[in-house]
């Protein structure tokens, strides 16, 4: 039976119980931790329970023996949980995590050397498994030799691998096995030495005597060294609909180009007949492309599979208790983009179990319950597919990043002072900051979050990260949903084309060509344009590319293309704004792929090349980001409060006659309310109203500040309300504008009573008011701290 | 030749004992587990099926016992492809009315000795 054609077989047949236990494997270990916590259904073990039991199985079969034997032991304990026998406990969820390590790996043997005989050695966790069977289980699954002999022989394990039976002719006869059985016919004969096989009938007890593996060892050719993908990763399961779905389309794509092929032989050809076979070729590829894009779509649930394991062992490892949560398990994505994303995820969940969630006892002590959330999310948000990864854990500590970030070297002194909050926190991915030895980022172990950072970008992707000191980290990946075909902007400069993907694009602002002069303002060398009261530094596309410049005369209007670029924006000035367009990227020849300004190349419908631009690399190579910083610090001295820049604060914008700007935080006031003027009662110079139950005394602001108000003609009195110690105390404003949320860069004046500073909101000097100060000196505070009082 | 049905939800082993019994000469019918081959088997005959005992949805067990209480199948052999060979499994595989039993491994040799045990001439 050993022909060629059955070698040829039997390495198929490999290949198949390859596949079919790596599928098999995959929620294993995710199964085996719900049934660790004890709530599953009694389906699940049985699932969990036939995977091994297939593996052992087949394994069998195909004459590997070593994988046979370990998943062999595996089955036994989990035919006692199944039938009820063995509770499940971490220790046995330990070892059979491990076991499915053991079978992973061993497959992985057989997949490079066709055999399994390299494959490690695993008596240690065999006696494990079996200690597991035998200790707690001490009486009734293996039965003292004697009695399985009296009885008919127990299970496979019992080293006899069995027989084959008959049922029916003698059902209760007990006979020496072997030597009735192999005069019954020659086949039987054959089956004597191994007894491998029965009929029932034949022969209920058959001693069974100590089977030879017969089972050939299969040789099967090693795989071409090349060859990185594992088999799982080699092939895709398809739904037969949607691949019928497919080659109907395909179909369609047939007949389109016979129409065409028809038409071309005309030779007078209708424009009709064009349009109608374009528009046919036009939706067959439309469908085409999105089905071909589904059969490449992989659920992210596939790489998440494997946190929860990775989660609880590093978990325990560390004595930390995590739970972690999924959600948006089935958001698909191209199958190169899980690839690609797999390592560095992998590495922000050790990251946030390893540094980010603190011990029980700590936990406990800051108030926090002492298992640790951690959460993994996954949702579509416009064309792109958001995974967000968030721990209540420690949250990042800014400045000590900073002091890390020192020590090594990466930023100095001055820099370090001007950083804000999120800035530090944004050093970590900073190349060389991560301390960690390079071993190997299979694991993830060992990889900078400058890897992580790098490797999704390089993917078209962005990674933001967000923490508040003691309450946790959140940290956000943006992806592409595909690499092959993405949306872009088509822009023109210096009469050439260039195509600018989607995803970096925030907006787009026109100005006329005769407004350049004044709106574009030039600071510390760098062209900026004040879009919504921000700077937004310029970076000229034909200047920058040294292109042929067009005359200024020629342009009507030139059109700035916002583009976000590490969080930051910056614009980028092109001729003209062509059209949005579905473009296939190209990579780059190797003498153009080294050239980080450019992220590809697309042909157009015309036929002619347009290069695609990378929003990242062109920002940092023009220093356009550096700049805006510089800019930006030109514009405010001295930060007052530190920790107010970078966070956007809501403020109170109101007006008093006469003193257009000003603004308090909204955060301390309690409320806004309007009084009518007659209900406001005046005694001894001091203005009050009945105010919830009691009385509350009116300040007006224009006094305080010394700055002459009459307040002729107002029909309500705006006032704002604070709360102290149970006091009310009302600030009377003139009038109150609008709510904003402003990043505060105060430069202090200080000179003026009750200004704490001005900053700019929405394009105009605001001075924001200090209503600490007035809360003092109303003595409803006692210490002038920084931090504002609430109720 | 005959026709013979090989249920298995592991395809390794239907396309072995497939491979195995149509090099033989026998035409060879495959299903995953015991629903689908219920439903195939219900509208035809079959000479023998060899059936997996554990699998999802219908185990072996439960397609013995059906397949045994519908005429056309009273007396077509049935064996069950196990490597539980213990004595529960093996009491109720006599029970739901089974012919005989192979162990898994097995070598093609072995079932195939089986096959020509069970069939008829």
């Amino acid at each position: 039976m050993s022909s060629e054609s059955f070698d040829d077989f039997q390495a198929e047949l490999v290949k198949d119980f390859l596949l079919e236990s790596s599928e098999g494997l995959e929620t294993f270990d995710q199964d085996l931790l719900v049934i660790e916590k004890g709530e599953f259904d009694p389906s699940l073990l049985n699932q969990v329970f036939r995977v091994v039991h297939t593996i052992k199985g087949t394994a069998g079969c195909l004459g590997f023996s070593r994988i046979e034997s370990i998943a062999h032991t595996g089955e036994n304990v989990l035919s006692l949980m199944r039938d009820g026998e063995l509770e499940s406990s971490p220790d046995i969820a330990d070892a059979l995590l491990k076991l499915s390590d053991a079978l992973r790996a061993m497959l992985e043997v057989i997949e490079s050397s066709g055999s399994d005989e390299m494959a490690g050695d695993y008596t240690e966790l065999k006696a494990v498994l079996d200690a597991i069977k035998n200790g707690e289980q001490p009486s009734g699954f293996e039965p003292p030799l004697e009695e399985a002999a009296a009885r008919e022989p127990e299970s496979v394990d019992t080293d006899s691998d069995g027989a084959w039976g008959f049922f029916d002719d003698e059902p209760e006869q007990e006979t020496v096995a072997g030597g009735e059985l192999a005069e019954e016919s020659a086949g039987v004969a054959q089956a004597k030495e191994e007894s491998v096989w029965g009929l029932f009938g034949d022969d209920e007890e058959p001693v069974v005597e100590k089977t030879v593996q017969e089972a050939k060892p299969v040789n099967v050719p090693a795989p071409v060294a090349s060859k990185a993908e594992s088999i799982a990763g080699a092939t895709v399961r398809v739904d037969v609909e949607l691949l019928d779905c497919l080659m109907n389309m395909v179909g369609e794509l047939v007949l389109s180009r016979n129409q065409l092929l028809q038409l071309s032989y005309q030779r007078m050809i209708a424009p009709s007949d064009v349009s109608a076979i374009s528009q046919r070729f036009n939706q067959v590829t439309t469908e085409l492309q999105q089905g071909i894009m589904k059969t490449r779509m992989q659920q992210i649930g596939t790489v998440w599979g494997k946190y929860p394991r990775i989660v609880r062992d590093l978990a325990s490892d560390l004595g930390k208790r995590v739970e972690l949560e999924t959600f948006g398990a089935d958001t698909e994505l191209d199958r190169t983009i899980i690839e690609a994303i797999k390592d560095p995820l992998t590495h922000i969940i050790r990251n946030a179990v390893d540094h980010g969630i603190e011990s029980p006892e700590v936990r406990k002590a800051a108030g926090k319950s002492e298992s640790a959330q951690l959460l993994m999310r996954a949702f579509h948000e416009a064309g792109q597919v958001n995974i967000e990864i968030v721990d209540d854990g420690a949250g990042i500590d800014g400045n000590k990043i900073c002091g890390k970030a020192l020590e090594k070297g990466l930023i100095d002194v001055e820099e370090a002072g001007r950083l804000s909050e999120r800035e530090k926190i944004n050093l970590i991915f900073l190349p060389g900051f991560s301390t960690a030895e390079k071993l190997s980022n299979v694991s993830g172990r060992g990889v900078g979050m400058d890897v992580v950072k790098t490797n999704i970008e390089k993917i078209g992707g962005s990674v933001e990260i967000h923490s508040v000191c003691g309450e946790g980290t959140t940290l956000r990946i943006k992806i592409p949903l595909t690499l092959a075909i993405v949306a872009a902007l088509v822009v023109k400069s210096g009469d050439q084309r260039f195509a600018i993907p989607q995803v970096n694009l925030v907006e787009l602002v026109r100005i006329k060509a005769e407004d350049m002069e004044t709106s574009i303002e030039t600071v510390y060398d760098t062209p900026v344009f004040r879009l919504r009261g921000k700077l937004l530094p310029l970076v000229f596309l034909d200047k920058f590319l040294k292109l042929p410049a067009r005359e200024a005369v020629s342009r009507s209007s030139v059109s700035i293309a916002v583009l976000r670029a590490d969080s930051q924006d910056y614009g980028l000035v092109v001729d003209v704004v062509s059209d949005t367009e579905e473009i296939v990227v190209k990579p780059l020849g190797k003498q153009l792929a080294d050239m980080p300004i450019y992220a590809g190349a697309t042909i157009m419908g015309d036929g002619s090349v347009a290069i695609i631009l990378d929003a990242v690399g062109v920002a940092s190579r023009s220093g356009v980001l550096g700049a805006a910083q510089k800019s930006a610090e030109a514009l405010s001295n001295e930060i007052e409060e530190p920790q107010d820049t970078g966070e956007k604060v809501p403020l109170i914008l109101f007006s008093l006659p006469g003193w257009e700007n000003l603004a308090v935080p909204l955060e301390a006031a309690e409320r806004l309310e309007e009084f009518d003027p007659s209900v406001i009662e005046t005694s001894g110079g001091i203005e009050s109203v009945h105010y919830r139950g009691g009385i509350m005394q009116l300040l007006r602001l224009g006094d305080l500040l010394g700055f002459e108000t009459s307040f002729e003609g107002a029909t309500r009195e705006q006032v704002i309300v604070y709360k102290c110690g149970g006091r009310y105390l009302g600030i009377v404003v003139g009038e109150n504008r609008d709510i904003v949320e402003q990043t505060l860069k105060l430069e202090n004046i200080g000179s003026r009573p009750y200004i704490k500073g001005s900053a700019l909101v929405n394009g105009r000097i605001t001075d924001l008011v200090d209503v600490d100060a007035i809360l003092v000196r109303t003595g409803l505070k006692e210490l002038p701290e920084s931090a504002l009082c609430h109720g | 030749m005959k026709t013979i049905i090989t249920v298995d939800d592991a395809s390794t082993i239907r396309k072995m004992v497939g491979f195995t019994l149509k090099s033989a000469g026998h035409q060879v019918l495959e299903a995953a587990d015991g629903l689908e081959a219920y439903e195939k088997l219900k509208g035809k005959s079959v000479d023998l099926v060899i059936t997996d005992v554990n699998m999802p949805r219908m185990d072996g067990i439960e397609l013995t016992r059906k397949l045994r209480a519908l005429p056309a199948y009273s007396r077509v052999p049935i064996v069950l492809l196990t490597t539980e060979a213990g004595a529960a499994k093996k009491s109720e595989g006599r029970a739901a009315g089974a012919t005989g039993w192979i162990v898994k491994p097995f070598s093609q040799d072995q079932l195939l000795a089986l096959v020509s045990r069970v069939l008829p001439n």
